[in-house]
């Protein structure tokens, strides 16, 4: 065997104790990333994640699309949490444009986003179930989460992808009885998400899996820049909703869920909390909502922008969600910027994991909420 | 809570949903009922009518042949293309009309928002599976047929849970 390389290039050398794994893009626990670990027995030394595999140039794309026809394509880094990644560009497009929106739209606004903040929980729950054995809580996530899909179907005309905002309001009204339809399956909602609690949040098997893994503490979640759940379980009240309410949340009655532990547990547990909350936005939302009047400011064909920036940021099912944008006289935006909960949130990923047990690797990386389609936009 | 504890209630809060009616919906045999008759738009107001985004339907006695749909799609999926049609109409000198491509269409209905005739709606027809690619390509005769489907399954919530009839 000829052992003379070619100059320039050089073998890796393998460590003896050390072992190099590559947890995904083709692994089912990584989703699309790769998580390259390093463990030595079953202990892991460093972790470095490896986002990108579904870059799909978002924010490229908006520079050549109209204020209108960016709608579609940018739902879909995250598919069932379309509504809420499509707010803060309608927020954002509306200041730009100088667009007031009618009072009707926006406690539609804000029942569509939590409806499918519900949504987007849900099939995380699901995925955590799954990952951490418990197949029941696989199917019964899945199943409820219908409930709300149903609705949004109602509202939107679509199962996923809904396209449903547009600058200056929302696209068609509610249907006829959707007030006394979405009351009767939030309701029952309330009940069966009380069901979770005994069969998975106070399950021994998954408290001894989840508690006290993956400690984050409240410092370090602030030093890192962590946001939505993962840093409201280690004990920050921060939201975006009660910080800089946006439409009519400050006429809205929730509390913010924090936690204090900041283990996996905390993590998984405060997104559970929230969708109590959400149920309880939704019952006010409809209380207090206009029952007529418009729902979309017409806008002229074709829109300009002017010589302007905006940024406007909301809460999403992952943490805050951004987007700045800048324009420049033109129909298009010169610069759309998407800041993701997502990506944000990937940073805790080697502190959290550096000496765990391999075998808590999933309950660790699920319980950060994070959503790699989204993160790589 | 001991940990046998904990187990048990875990296992008799499953064992309760024994009782529980099945909440799947039996897709081929049942099928779930929508709102209206298909996301329609009225451009007076600026405003839609609630329904499902499905397969849509192409009004020939209203369509002008204007491409204002064509145009609407260009940037989102490139699914409508206008195509020459046989007929004759006084409001179509150009004997256009849009044909759609469902292979590429993402049913976001940015394209009835744009018409201005009230030419362009969507239904509730969504099953549009074919063997063939260009099977997916509606033409606009075949835009024009209005869809015969029977949708009658909605969710029903009593004591025993919820189900789908």
């Amino acid at each position: 065997m000829a052992t003379q390389l070619p100059p320039g290039i050089e073998l890796e050398k393998v460590d003896d104790r050390i072992m190099t794994l590559n947890v995904g893009p083709q692994h089912p626990g990584s989703g699309h990333m790769r998580l390259i670990i390093k463990v030595d027995g079953d202990y892991i030394v460093s972790c470095d994640p490896d986002p990108g595999y579904v870059h799909r140039g978002e924010e490229k794309m908006a520079e050549y699309r109209n204020y209108i026809q960016n709608i579609p394509h940018l739902e879909r880094p995250v598919i069932h949490d379309s509504c809420n990644i499509l707010y803060p560009y309608c927020l954002a497009v509306e200041d730009l444009l100088g667009i007031e929106v009618p009072e009707r739209a926006k406690y539609i606004r804000v029942i569509g986003s939590e409806l499918n903040r519900c949504t987007y929980i849900l099939y995380w729950l699901a995925i955590y179930g799954i990952f951490l054995g418990h197949s029941t809580m696989f199917m019964w996530p899945v199943g409820d989460r219908e409930l709300f899909i149903d609705l949004l179907e109602a509202m939107s005309g679509a199962r996923v992808t809904h396209a449903y905002f547009v600058p200056g309001g929302v696209r068609n009204d509610l249907p006829a009885n959707f007030e006394e339809r979405c009351l009767r399956q939030v309701d029952y909602f309330e009940k069966r998400l009380k069901e979770y609690e005994d069969i998975f949040y106070q399950n021994p098997v998954l408290k001894q899996r989840t508690e006290g893994t993956g400690i984050l503490s409240r410092m370090d979640a602030i030093r890192l820049g962590t946001t939505g759940s993962v840093l409201r379980a280690s004990g920050v009240d921060f939201d975006v909703r009660k910080k800089e309410p946006y439409d009519v949340y400050d006429n809205l009655d929730f509390e913010t869920q924090v936690l204090r532990e900041g283990d996996s547990y905390a993590r998984s547990r405060v997104p559970y909390l929230e969708m109590f909350e959400s149920c309880r936005i939704i019952k006010d939302a409809l209380k207090k909502m206009p029952k007529s009047g418009s729902v979309r400011t017409k806008l002229k064909p074709n829109p300009k922008g002017g010589n302007d920036e905006v940024y406007r940021r909301v809460e999403s099912g992952r943490g805050s969600l951004g987007y700045h944008i800048i324009s420049n006289n033109r129909p298009e935006p010169y610069r759309v910027k998407i800041s993701v909960g997502s990506f944000r949130n990937l940073i805790c990923i080697p502190y959290l994991l550096k000496g765990e047990k391999l075998g808590n690797m999933p309950a660790v990386y699920w319980s950060l909420n994070y959503w790699p389609v989204e993160a790589d936009r | 809570m001991s940990t046998a504890g904990g187990i048990i209630r875990a296992l008799n809060s499953g064992v309760k949903h024994l009782a529980v009616k099945r909440f799947t919906l039996r897709y081929p045999e049942q099928k779930l009922k929508f709102v209206g008759d298909g996301f329609q738009f009225d451009p007076q107001t600026g405003v839609g009518i609630a329904g499902l985004k499905g397969r849509h339907i192409l009004f020939h006695d209203k369509c002008t042949g204007c491409q204002l749909c064509s145009v609407a799609c260009e940037g989102i999926a490139e699914a409508i293309g206008m195509v020459k049609v046989k007929e004759t109409w006084k409001h179509n000198k150009k004997a256009i009309m849009p044909q759609i491509d469902y292979g590429k269409c993402v049913f976001c209905g940015l394209c009835v928002d744009a018409c201005p005739f009230y030419a362009l709606y969507m239904t509730n027809d969504y099953e549009l599976s074919s063997f063939t690619k260009s099977a997916l390509i509606y033409t606009p005769s075949q835009l024009a047929v209005k869809p015969n489907i029977s949708q009658d399954v909605e969710i029903k919530i009593g004591k025993r849970g919820a189900t789908h009839g």
